[in-house]
């Protein structure tokens, strides 16, 4: 199968470890968030997949075997990395086009892109005259061009319109469906959430955490319950009978941690409590990532201290 | 990879930059123009028909760096240079691929320029033009192909290797109209075997250098050469 396959990979510039020791694999079928702070070693990483820069040591393999190695390597690998690359004088067709000759891809498939990415209108405008969101759509496109079962992009989301959102979601959710290996890099927790499968997350260049979506939420916060009544102190007394903190906010609505709903509406209803609102609160992502990174440099400075 | 499809990418990018096209049809009018101009002042003693009507190359060879620095830094802005090595990892082969796609199209746009500037020559010259025979007509042409040619590898390579246009040309156009113009006629001997001063012997009628029309662009392609091979050497050796 054609996973990426990254092993004890490490880059220094100079002093500074861009990428210290890293080994994971990302794996075809579903969509793989790769989070971390900017700076935290992702785009490096995918440079380094992608043979465009050398490492200090360790690998980095595309089914089994190095991007450079790969004989017309759109065919099976594609890579959004920066929208700036195509040249601002050059029409959005001619790039492609050039990309498609050196991997003797078919001209058909610049139209098929152009249409996927709805820059068929404006496929024979400069570059130059492009938004940033157009850009990052022609990107897109460039990258898909070679019908590839791999796909890396570099924080595909950055200048997209809503709508531009919305239709990455449903292509990375497409990709992965079709059975395609695909390696998202983001910064942004709740965009990350809505497409990933699975998560792999750098801090300082080094592997936090490489586990479902799923289970990294529910392994670090707790769903919790929202509740709004019109009588607190009844609810306050319910509540603490069973045993439940409750934590009061501004705008009247009660959170209780670590709790059902199916348990909280019972409960208040068997205490004759008026309820106006009870919903189940999701863990976000962002709340995992942050215990996760919280620990993690706390680790860090307990580390510095011994 | 091959590299018919390869070069078949270097060309259709060489096509779609106007910049580009415009050089070369700036190479053509330039030369001739200026060629044109030099052949109306003609006729004294020790005239060169034959330098008269390729003077106009010493303009027109700023038109040839320009699009030989151009061709390549057009790849090393942004992000551009990766996504050229993402679609070509063999990074001497997309080199040699640019190299080969730069220098098609400069030697069609030099022999063109030659036979422009030959015949915009002879017809300025008129009856001063008789002692150029066309076998050295045919020279200047071929000589002003090739030799424009050489120049723009030479520029592709030294921008390969500064990794910028701006530092190539603030280079290479400054030596090419005062450093060569002053060291040349100052001392004849080492400083013809300077890039430019070695490959011009072909515009000339008569030579008296150790180096004759063909050996003297030899030896400018050995500049090339050398500026294409430290080119390759940077591309190859460094991130992306």
């Amino acid at each position: 199968m054609t996973s990426i396959e990254v092993r004890a990979l490490t880059k220094e510039y100079g002093s500074h470890r861009a990428v210290d020791d890293l080994t994971f694999r990302v794996l075809p079928g579903r969509v793989t968030g790769f989070l971390g702070p900017n700076g935290a070693g992702k785009s490096t990483t995918m440079r380094l997949v992608l043979g465009l820069d050398r490492p200090t040591s360790g690998t980095a393999t595309i089914g089994g075997s190095a991007y450079a190695a790969l004989d017309e390597p759109l065919r099976h690998v594609g890579a959004l990395l920066d929208a700036q690359a195509a040249h601002g004088s050059r029409t959005a067709r001619d790039h492609l086009r050039a990309l498609a000759a050196s991997n003797r891809i078919p001209v058909r498939r610049v139209d098929e892109v152009l249409e996927e990415s709805g820059l068929t209108s404006v496929a024979s405008r400069r570059v130059r005259t492009y938004s940033l969101g157009m850009r990052q759509r022609l990107g897109i496109a460039a990258a898909l061009l070679g019908d590839p079962a791999v796909v890396l992009l570099d924080e595909p989301s950055n200048g997209l319109d809503p709508e531009g959102i919305v239709w990455i979601r449903a292509v990375l959710r497409r990709l992965a469906k079709e059975g395609r290996t695909v390696l998202v890099s983001s910064h942004l927790m709740n965009e990350t959430a809505s497409f990933a499968d699975h998560l792999v997350v750098l801090g300082r260049g080094r592997l936090l955490a490489d586990t479902p979506l799923r289970e990294f939420i529910h392994a670090r916060v707790r769903p919790g319950v929202r509740i709004r009544t019109t009588d607190p102190a009844a609810l306050h007394r319910a509540l603490s009978e069973h045993g439940h903190e409750a934590v009061a906010h501004e705008d009247g609505h009660w959170t209780v941690p670590d709790a059902r709903v199916e348990d909280i509406g019972r409960l208040a209803s068997a205490a004759g409590v008026p309820i106006l609102e009870l919903a189940a609160e999701e863990a976000t992502l962002e709340q995992a990532y942050f215990d996760l990174t919280a620990t993690e440099t706390e680790f860090a400075a307990h580390h510095q201290e011994a | 990879m091959a590299f018919v499809p390869v070069l078949h990418s270097e060309l259709i990018k060489i096509r779609t930059l106007r910049s580009l096209v415009t050089t070369l049809g700036a190479m053509v009018v330039v030369t001739a123009a200026f060629s044109a101009l030099a052949s109306l002042d003609a006729g004294e003693e020790g005239f060169d028909p034959l330098f008269a009507a390729f003077f106009g190359f010493n303009f027109g060879q700023l038109a040839a760096i320009a699009f030989g620095t151009v061709a390549v830094s057009s790849e090393l802005r942004d992000g551009s240079l990766r996504g050229a090595l993402t679609a070509v990892p063999d990074r001497g082969r997309w080199f040699a691929a640019k190299a080969v796609a730069i220098a098609g199209p400069c030697l069609a746009a030099g022999l063109l320029t030659g036979v422009v500037s030959l015949f915009v020559g002879r017809a300025v010259l008129g009856a001063d033009a008789r002692t150029l025979s066309w076998t050295e007509g045919a020279r200047g042409v071929v000589g002003c192909g090739v030799y424009f040619t050489l120049m723009a590898l030479l520029a592709a390579g030294i921008t390969a290797l500064l990794r910028s246009g701006v530092a190539t040309l603030s280079i290479l156009i400054p030596f090419l109209l005062i450093v060569s113009f002053v060291v040349g006629d100052l001392s004849s001997g080492v400083a013809d075997l300077l890039p430019d001063r070695a490959g011009q012997i072909v515009f000339h009628e008569t030579w008296d250098g150790f180096l004759g029309p063909w050996t003297g662009l030899a030896v400018t392609a050995l500049w090339a050469a050398a500026a294409l091979g430290a080119g390759a050497w940077r591309v190859r050796g460094r991130d992306a």
